[in-house]
């Protein structure tokens, strides 16, 4: 066996559903450890078909998927959960403890660790996560971003490798959602792969260094946010748009890389669009 | 105008008048209740299972309801066996044992009883599947609020029963993400596992219900529901022939019925 | 001739809380506006909603003061049937507010409740589904359409009852884009084609600076600003301490002002901002 698998390797991977949807064909995807991943598409296009496989969730009709090197097809999700944690959109899906701390705790000691280990581990996750002041509190009882928050810390109780988010900023906030995506950049400073599931695409172009497109179960597109954002009429095919800024500097004629934050489209607008001396929008970066 | 038939006609029992199968299945609930000889309570079970094969309805689904069935089923016959008091005596296996109530010996009283309350649920089983199962639920809410029942009444009845295939891909939802927690749900022989994965599943699915039952409320409302004016029904359904005799063969049997029982015949 | 809609110093408590949900809250809507109303989450924005059609105060227990008047009807008094045939409210999350077999049935249900003659409520449904673009999916079950195709049928639920108000709580926050696309597309017909007054919850500020012509900045229970587009998003510090980021390209405008360039008024829109920006270049 390959003495540095991939996190994920997915290869001619089929998915059929009992109803015979067919969700996913031939996808074949690698996902090396460390990376941040997004990926976008409509719904029903194959995206949360493709990363339920990456635990073990949905297992392949046909072809296969490896998580670090190890086939999915026999294993259950309980062991490849120690591998790969999934944070369901909703939080409340996921918690059925009494108490914040009982939450954390739940999944170590299904694990079998000794009691000194499972409180050490609950401690340092409840800091980490700044849920320590709630750490009595009913789980319901908490704010929607702190029930989120609550739910990584249980995906983070089984220490995995690779941390999966299936639309982590859907129905909250400007500030929820920043908050949350702070949290995820804290986990992949940490080394941890991350891969996310959004339809946000400020979101991606500013959070993610590698975009999958999904659409029709296959892969349609695979890049950078830059590669993939510069190509607009593509994106508007599959019905996606590009960040607003990014469009914008499009439409004023530069098209050679794609701009990603608003910084730089106003430090371009100003150094060269709007400059005197510019007299050939697009040609000057 | 547009269609709003939305009755897909395969079966005789899909035809028949929401009212019609209300009542024709009453009926049968009423004479299983009625007799109690196990030839009787056979011969409706005969007739049960006519309409079901009428109705086109898949075996199976009796099939899996047997299966959680059988149980109860066994310990109903057993319980009844050994306790009934009867007189014919046939097996002696002890001496009376009266702190437990059993007498001793098994009585012929005692199996006729218990097949007979076997064969009842039975029938009792198979009769509610096939009303819902052949009548959309539109349908049966307008057979309820033409029998004069309150609307409001049928509404939630119906409605509980509309949302239950929502209910069931929640959990599964829940499942999956509990799944992902480390739970197992297959640990075999685990019991307290097993009993606290259960009760898992059902702390946020109940919460679930409840946020949207409020939601729900709301959103009725906000659609005129309990407005104080007599309600239109989209759907309309009026009785046919088909209706009338099968009405008048269901009321010829019910007569029938009772007079057999008046008579003392199909009891034990 | 009063205004559609009047909040006077409008307060209402949630029972068991012990602050109010919404605070001293007035405002007027005139016939045919298109009103977004924006902010963070806990701001009351739900609660400000249920009150336009008497879910509050009538189906909460809490306790409310202040006048209302929506289309000339009183929530403290008139009974949510009757308010119904005045505002059309779309709850969050569409799943929980379909609870028929079929889109027809779900369609009709409102105009049944009203006790409309049958021929009249059919070629209501018939209309309200052609609006909303779901004409020929009569028959099918609500559950089984997409997470767009469910808010729309939500939306020709409630148009089919006629409502002179539409009140759409975050109607697109839980789509995909093309989904989103399309709902927007319907909100926008109903106030230009039929002159149905707009009411619009949104995270979405793209969607509130293409659309609407008005927007309420509701923070912390009370309605902080009132005001066009181009206002509210020149107040870039009121913006930030209500946590709301505007538009990328109001940023971007933002950023060219302190550079010292003129931008009036604030180029809200990506077409306003090609326009403004090639204006900027050529003088």
């Amino acid at each position: 066996m390959d003495d540095h698998p991939p996190a994920i390797h997915c290869q001619q991977l089929d998915f059929v559903y009992p109803n015979g949807v067919q969700a996913l064909s031939s996808v074949n995807l690698v996902i090396e450890p460390g990376e941040y991943i997004a990926f976008v598409g409509q719904n029903g296009s194959g995206k949360t078909s493709l990363v339920k496989h990456f635990n073990g969730l949905l297992k392949p009709t046909r072809g296969s998927v490896r998580i670090f090197g190890e086939d999915s097809s026999d294993k259950k999700v309980s062991y490849l959960s120690r591998k790969v944690g999934y944070v369901f959109q909703n939080p409340d899906d996921m918690l059925f403890c009494t108490s914040v701390q009982e939450e954390i705790a739940y999944g170590p000691r299904l694990l079998g660790m000794d009691h000194t280990e499972i409180n050490q581990k609950v401690e340092h996750i409840l800091l980490e996560l700044g849920l320590d002041e709630h750490r009595e509190t009913h789980p319901f009882a908490l704010s929607l971003g702190d029930r989120q928050r609550l739910a990584v810390a249980c995906a983070l109780s089984l220490d995995p490798d690779v941390f999966v988010f299936d639309e982590p900023t859907t129905g909250q906030d400007y500030f929820g959602g920043k908050s949350i995506m702070n949290l995820i950049d804290q986990l992949h400073a940490k080394d941890k792969t991350i891969v996310i599931i959004t339809h946000d695409m400020p979101l991606v172009a500013e959070h993610a260094h590698r975009v999958v497109v999904m659409s029709g179960g296959q892969i349609a597109m695979d890049g950078s946010p830059a590669q993939v954002f510069s190509q607009p009429e593509k994106l508007h095919q599959l019905s996606l748009r590009s960040p607003q800024v990014t469009q914008l500097a499009y439409e004023m004629g530069f098209t050679e890389q794609a701009i990603l934050g608003v910084p730089e489209m106003v430090e371009w607008l100003s150094r060269s669009y709007l400059s005197a001396d510019t007299t050939n929008p697009g040609s000057q970066p | 105008m547009m269609n709003i038939d939305m009755r897909t006609r395969k079966s005789p029992m899909q035809k028949l008048d929401g009212r019609t199968k209300l009542i024709a299945l009453s009926v049968i609930f009423v004479l299983v209740l009625l007799f109690s000889h196990p030839a009787y309570i056979l011969a409706l079970l005969g007739v049960v299972m006519v309409i079901w094969w009428s109705a086109k309805l898949p075996l199976q689904t009796i099939k899996d309801l047997f299966k959680y069935f059988l149980v109860i089923a066994v310990i109903i016959l057993v319980v009844q066996i050994f306790f009934y008091p009867g007189q014919t005596e046939l097996i002696r296996l002890s001496n009376p044992v009266p702190a437990i109530g059993f007498s001793g010996f098994i009585t012929l009283e005692g199996i006729l009883f218990g097949v007979a309350m076997v064969l009842r649920l039975v029938v009792i089983m198979i009769v509610a599947p096939l009303m819902v199962l052949t009548t959309p639920l539109p349908e049966l809410m307008l057979a309820l609020v033409k029998l004069k029942i309150p609307y409001r009444f049928a509404f939630i009845m119906t409605t509980a029963l509309s949302l239950l295939p929502s209910i069931q891909s929640h959990a599964a939802i829940i499942q999956q993400a509990q799944l992902c927690r480390g739970i197992t749900y297959d640990t075999a022989g685990k019991f307290f596992t097993k009993l606290r994965a259960s009760v898992a599943l059902l702390v946020p699915l109940i919460l679930g219900s409840f946020r949207d039952s409020q939601t729900l409320e709301i959103a009725m409302s906000s659609r005129a529901f309990g407005a104080p004016v007599k309600r239109t029904f989209l759907l309309d359904s009026q009785f046919s022939k088909i209706d009338y005799l099968i009405l008048a063969v269901t009321i010829a049997i019910l007569v029938t019925g009772i007079v057999l029982r008046i008579l003392g015949f199909g009891v034990y | 001739m009063s205004a559609l809609v009047e909040f006077n110093n409008v307060t209402y408590t949630y029972a068991r809380s012990t602050k109010p949900a919404i605070e001293d809250i007035s405002f007027s809507i005139e016939p045919g506006e298109f009103v977004a109303l924006i902010g963070p989450s806990g701001a009351g924005k739900s609660t400000l909603c249920y009150c336009f059609n008497g879910s509050i105060p009538q189906l909460f227990n809490g306790s409310m003061s202040g006048n209302l008047n929506i289309a000339g009807c009183d929530p403290f008094e008139d009974d949510i049937p009757v308010l119904a045939q005045h505002v059309g409210l779309v709850v969050q999350n569409a799943r929980t507010q379909l609870f028929n077999v079929t889109v027809i049935q779900e369609v009709g249900f409102g105009c049944e409740n009203l006790g409309l003659p049958r021929p009249v409520i059919l070629e209501r449904v018939k209309q309200a589904l052609d609006f909303v673009g779901l004409s020929g999916l009569e028959e099918r079950e609500p559950t089984a359409l997409s997470g767009g195709q469910q808010q729309r049928l939500a939306i020709a639920c409630v148009l089919a009852m006629d409502p002179e108000i539409l009140v759409l709580d975050e109607p697109t926050s839980e789509l995909d884009p093309i989904g989103a696309e399309q709902v927007m597309d319907v909100i926008a017909r109903m106030n230009q084609e039929l002159g149905k007054t707009i009411l619009l919850v949104t995270h979405d500020m793209e969607f509130v600076t293409k659309y609407a012509s008005r927007v309420m900045l509701l923070n912390d229970r009370r309605l902080i600003m009132d005001g066009t587009p181009q206002e509210i998003f020149s107040k870039v510090e009121l913006l930030a301490q209500s946590r709301i980021r505007p538009p990328q390209v109001c940023e971007v405008a933002e950023g060219l002002r302190q550079l010292g360039y003129r931008l009036d008024p604030l180029p809200v829109t990506l077409d306003d901002m090609v326009q403004s920006l090639k204006v900027l270049r050529h003088g």
